[in-house]
């Protein structure tokens, strides 16, 4: 056939072409083209029947993309040459075969039946047969480039979204207060992030004791086995975080982690960690923040309840000091007229600071100025008040306590010692008297148990001296004690001529000793002269 | 391992809907992927998923949710989501998908 008679007919078929083209460059994959190459050749040859085949590379396997048809045409396959496009016809040219190879080196191949008059397939046929397979490779082609482009395209989206994802968590996760729901969130994004099929968080304490949580929630770890795993961990205050993200995915199957994904999890791990610090921090500052509200509202109760002055005795001089060891001291000293003419001194000491020595002061305070005015003996008066503290305290909580009532007229004195370090009574001879008369300390048993008092007396020029276990127990940076015997050989040999110049100077002589040490117990001191 | 992606698919009027509940990832994408491919080939253009019940989805899973936008697409369909979490739905948005898929508050709303 005339060259210039083949360029005409074709040029009738350029639309064709073009239309064909635009077709098959629409479809999203090679079933999809494969089935629309179907319909364009079937109406561009008339044929009966179109059969399109196609073969990876590796694989021996022709798989039939239009319908079930079996492979029939091994032996053309066997013939096949590469770099030549070639089309095959039968014994009379009424069936057309062709295999082509294309870009990705998958094999195609096409049948072509017979037409539906009977004819043969012409030259000019085949020459168009072959320009529809260069359309097909062609068409072929941009469908690669656009599955490269969605996948440049998907991956970019994906990196993208991650970063949000992992801003998001970091936000959340600082949201939420530490605890399971927490960890559960960081798991599950962490899992999301690096496509891991399931993952769980092991948090093991000090003790050894191990909490698991999980997600997919209902996963059983490790079975089947664990093929690839990505493991980041962290120890807070001795407890061991440990995340464990299981078996990446991908649509051919399960991968191993990337890189990419040890620093995803390294820093949902780094969040969790954060949220774990913050959490403690603002515990902390919380419990601070408790402690100081209670103090102030414990210094409050206090300053009303120790006195600003102590009354003036005719004929005898008194002077008494508190100095606590925290804002809010347990000590309780005080000193009272009562309403036959008499002076109650009294000195206690409440076990712990803060807010319940002071609630345990103030019922002591309290139920001392009522008892008091009732004018009971003192051993009565003291089994009734054991009884008030033992019910308004916990086991823990007791008070050492020692009172003195002192008849101003003729110096006696009577005195009762719960508990209490000894009163000292300093002789005209410079002999000491130590008084530890009395029982056990308030608000240790409820058993009916008596208290005994002493009775003394008082004369001119002797002196009385009350003290809280903060002076013979105060410390020194080595934590040796003031001790009994200091205290006791300080009384006997400093004898000013005010009860507040001695008061001052034991307290110098305790400080001397202490060097500067944070005091640790409370200090309080009663002294009475005789004049 | 036990089952950790599940779901439920029925037809209201022309509408597919499909319910899943779970982790939306290789496996849970394909199940739903498979749940569509019958309607689909015999006609189906809408699908509704109502991911109410799944909080968390991966790249792999998009990427099968992906796929089905493009098949309704070439069909002149659509898919919808409804009860998106919003961690989801930002994903969603940042994956391209809600150029061509629509979110609606239910059923109701699909034309």
């Amino acid at each position: 056939m005339a060259s210039d008679l083949i360029t005409e007919k074709l040029s009738f078929q350029v639309k064709s072409f073009q239309e064909s083209f635009e077709i098959l460059t629409n479809s999203i994959s090679l079933n999809g083209m494969a089935k629309q190459f179907d319909k364009i050749l079937r109406g561009n040859f008339f044929t009966t029947k179109v059969n399109i085949f196609h073969r990876d590379k590796n694989s021996p396997k022709w798989t039939n993309l239009i319908n079930k048809n079996v492979f029939q045409h091994q032996s053309e396959v066997e013939n096949f040459d590469e770099l030549a496009l070639k089309i095959v016809a039968n014994s009379d040219s009424s069936e057309l075969f062709t295999i082509t190879k294309l870009i990705d080196s998958k094999l195609i191949a096409i049948v072509l039946g017979k037409k539906f008059d009977g004819t043969s397939y012409s030259e000019i046929d085949k020459i168009t047969f072959q320009i529809f397979i260069q359309i097909f490779d062609s068409a072929y082609q941009v469908l690669l480039s656009r599955g490269k482009e969605k996948k440049l395209i998907f991956s970019l989206n994906n990196r993208v979204s991650q970063l949000y994802s992992l801003i998001d968590t970091g936000i959340e996760i600082s949201k939420i207060r530490f605890g399971n729901d927490l960890l559960e969130l960081a798991l599950s994004r962490a899992i999301a992030l690096t496509n891991s099929s399931y993952g769980r968080i092991k948090v093991t304490n000090k003790k050894g004791n191990i909490d698991e949580i999980h997600f997919p929630p209902n996963i059983i770890y490790g079975k089947p086995k664990v093929k690839f795993r990505l493991i980041k961990k962290f120890v807070d205050v001795g407890i061991e975080y440990e995340f464990t993200l299981c078996e990446k995915e991908s649509r051919e199957g399960i991968i191993q982690f990337e890189d990419t994904d040890e620093l995803l999890l390294g820093a949902i791990a780094r969040q969790v960690q954060a949220a774990i610090e913050n959490d403690r921090a603002n515990k902390e500052a919380l419990e601070n923040e408790t402690m100081k509200r209670e103090l102030a509202v414990a210094a409050s109760i206090q300053k009303r309840i120790l006195p600003e002055k102590l009354p003036t005795i005719d004929g005898y001089d008194i002077s008494g000091i508190n100095i606590p060891s925290k804002e809010v001291s347990g000590d309780y000293y005080n000193v009272f007229k009562l309403e036959d003419g008499r002076y109650a001194v009294i000195v206690a000491d409440v076990t712990g600071k803060g807010m319940p020595a002071a609630l345990l002061v103030s019922t002591l305070d309290a139920s001392l100025r009522s008892y008091l005015d009732f004018h009971i003996p003192l051993s009565e008066m003291a089994v009734k008040m054991n009884t008030i503290i033992y019910k308004s305290s916990t086991a823990d909580k007791f008070i050492t306590f020692l009172i003195a009532v002192l008849n101003p007229e003729n110096g006696d004195i009577d005195i009762i010692n719960a508990g209490h370090n000894p009163a000292l009574i300093l002789r005209k001879n410079n002999k000491i008297e130590k008084i530890d008369a009395g029982g056990v300390a308030f608000g240790m048993f409820d058993m009916g148990l008596p208290f005994a008092s002493e009775k003394l007396n008082l004369k001119k020029g002797e002196r009385l001296f009350i003290f809280s276990d903060g002076i013979p127990e105060a410390m020194d940076k080595k934590e040796v004690e003031y001790t009994d015997e200091r205290l006791e050989k300080y009384f006997v040999e400093v004898k000013p001529k005010s009860a507040s110049e001695f008061i001052s100077s034991i307290v110098a002589d305790v400080r001397s000793h202490t060097k500067g040490e944070i005091q640790s117990d409370d200090i309080t001191a009663l002294y009475l002269i005789r004049q | 391992m036990v089952k950790d992606f599940d779901l439920t698919s029925k037809m209201v009027n022309n509408v597919l809907v499909i319910k899943t509940e779970g982790y939306i990832n290789n496996s849970g994408g394909e199940k739903i992927a498979q749940a569509f491919e019958e309607p689909f080939n015999s006609g189906v253009t809408k699908l509704l998923i109502d991911i109410e019940n799944s909080k968390v989805v991966n790249s792999i899973g998009i990427s099968f949710l992906i796929e089905i936008i493009e098949k309704l697409n070439s069909k002149g369909g659509k898919l919808y989501f409804t009860n998106l979490d919003p961690s989801i739905e930002k994903t969603f948005t940042i994956m391209g998908l809600f150029q061509f898929a629509e979110k609606v508050a239910s059923i109701d709303d699909i034309k």
